[in-house]
């Protein structure tokens, strides 16, 4: 498994999906250092760290998992190797799995690398702009503890986009579910019935409501599990034609 | 049919009522194939017969609706890890990653199949790729691309070789070294190889068995000699006056002549033979014609093949 894993980790050399991970970070860092050093930084560093996760959580995590999943699948779509990958005597869970694992390993570089993007941008930006002050410290397991809550609430997305990039070699299916669920968590925020909406689960995290987030993690987490297992099962038993 | 050549004892790959269907629409009927080991088997048949389809049920990429295939021995449905540990693959292109190296690509390949590193340099240097194997596979040509996709396919050392139309696209060049790529390869390897075509050339160059697919049907699974042995013999005429020589050939009893300016062909098997192309002779020498040729041979694989098919030459 640890080689069909290395293999599948490979396969991203020098292609797109490390491009588009990057784009988040480094996102979130110039956006960042602008509005810090342009003096319309948040009180605190709380507010900063809440004010980045809540882009990544209802915009930057939904776009990222879309382009991310979507890219890892078209290794495969684009030049056609499904027909070699699947024809070698390798169980075909295992290459699955390796692909969800390649999947959720990146998403959460990705995070941890918003999370420190957010950190470093308020402190350029506290460097550049004139007299600049943000009460309080930065609290790194504050932001641990939030962008992995996210994260795990994000796991049922992610299992979601994964299953339609595995599936349908266009981008079309993907990305079209992806935007629609990424339009329907931003119109529909504070919906009762957004509890229960994957793409809200993330959003859920920063909820002030009691039970919310930690609501939003377990079925997000457990959804994503699950979505996952039944995929790998699925796509491993199906016909390649 | 005809299924070994003396010495070939074994058969690495075996469908047996290999049948898919697709709603109404059958793919393959029943399918039987034997594929004896040390082979070059060409597997023919016209676009859309089914031969693609049949290849992706061998390698498991399609489950038939009825009949089994056994690889070495292993019955593919049941022992699939097993059965496709003896087969190296290249189906329709040679499908790699272009981001990557063709070393990269080899090694990822390997690194699936848990063998020794020491086997991708053995493998590019079967199909002489050693020196481009560190470039990117994205600035490839085709037939480098065919050869990198062979070379993979050749790491897991494999009984069995299939190769899907494995000179599609390539130039006359890119063809000729292909073509004797492939005819290596048995020696060097030791594997069999099974390798789909349309161009019935590059079978009858390389073939030592030929299997002919028609609708999703086998209509001939065999030797290439066996193969030959299906159509009747023919008597190539070219005479002028050609009018005249028609009349002769009419009279003398022939049905079957098919017709180019003052070129003859005649397939009426009951009376091309040796004695009816003398007496055929005589008679166009008394009629005045004048012969500059006459043959009496076999039709070559397209001939037949055609026949077989269905698609023989219509009477101009």
């Amino acid at each position: 498994m640890i080689n069909v894993l290395i293999a599948e980790a490979t396969k991203m050399r020098r292609s797109l999906v490390l491009l588009v991970a990057a784009t988040p970070p480094v996102m979130v860092f110039a956006l960042g250092v602008l509005v810090v050093a342009s003096g319309n930084a948040p009180d605190s560093w709380t507010m900063h760290t809440m004010a980045g996760s809540a882009i990544w959580a209802f915009f930057l995590l939904p776009m990222s998992v879309i382009g991310v999943t979507a890219l890892i699948a078209q290794l495969e779509h684009g030049p056609g190797t499904w027909s070699h990958t699947l024809a070698l005597p390798v169980p075909r869970w295992q290459v699955f799995l390796a692909k969800a694992l390649v999947s959720l390993g990146l998403m959460a570089l990705v995070s941890v690398a918003v999370a420190a993007a957010g950190y470093a941008s308020a402190m350029l930006g506290l460097q550049l702009g004139d007299e600049v002050v943000m009460e309080g410290g930065f609290d790194p397991s504050m932001a641990f503890k939030l962008y992995g809550k996210m994260f795990i609430a994000g796991l049922l997305v992610m299992a979601i986009q994964w299953t339609m990039a595995m599936r349908f070699r266009s981008f079309a299916a993907p990305v079209s579910i992806g935007i629609g669920g990424t339009f329907v968590a931003v119109a529909a925020t504070s919906a009762d019935k957004g509890l229960y909406f994957p793409w809200l689960m993330p959003v859920n995290v920063l909820a002030s409501e009691s039970g919310r987030g930690d609501l939003a993690v377990l079925m997000g987490g457990l959804g994503g599990v699950l979505v996952f297992a039944i995929a790998i099962a699925w796509l491993s038993r199906r016909d390649w034609g | 049919m005809e299924r070994l050549l003396p010495g070939m004892t074994d058969t690495v790959l075996s469908l047996q009522g290999v049948t898919l269907q697709y709603g109404k629409l059958t793919a393959l009927a029943a399918v039987d194939l034997a594929i004896p080991a040390g082979a070059i088997y060409g597997f023919l048949g016209p676009n859309g017969a089914g031969k693609t389809t049949a290849i992706r049920c061998a390698m498991g990429l399609l489950t038939p609706q009825a009949g089994r295939v056994l690889i070495d021995g292993h019955d593919l449905s049941r022992h699939r890890r097993k059965a496709l540990a003896s087969v190296g693959a290249v189906i329709e292109t040679p499908a790699l990653f272009p981001n990557l190296t063709g070393r990269e690509n080899l090694d990822i390949t390997r690194r699936m199949l848990d063998a020794a590193p020491t086997l991708v340099d053995r493998a590019l240097e079967l199909v002489d790729m050693r020196d481009a194997a560190d470039r990117r596979v994205g600035h490839y040509s085709l037939g480098m691309k065919q050869r990198m996709g062979l070379a993979r396919a050749l790491l897991a050392e494999p009984r069995l070789l299939i190769l899907d139309e494995p000179t599609n696209g390539l130039d006359p060049a890119g063809i000729r070294d292909m073509r004797a790529l492939i005819r290596a390869l048995p020696e060097r390897t030791g594997a069999t190889i099974f390798m789909s075509s349309h161009l019935l050339s590059e079978v009858e160059q390389l073939a030592s068995h030929v299997g002919l697919l028609q609708q999703g049907r086998v209509i001939f699974d065999g030797t290439l000699d066996a193969l030959s042995e299906q159509q009747a013999p023919r008597l190539l005429v070219t005479a002028t006056p050609a009018d005249d020589a028609h009349r002769v050939m009419q009279a003398a009893g022939f049905s079957g002549i098919i017709r180019d300016t003052n070129r003859f062909t005649l397939t009426d098997p009951e009376r091309v033979t040796p004695e009816r192309a003398a007496a055929l002779n005589a008679a166009l020498h008394d009629a005045g014609c004048q012969i500059s040729e006459l043959t009496l041979d076999r039709a070559d694989l397209e001939t037949t093949f055609m026949t077989l098919t269905g698609h023989a030459e219509a009477q101009p």
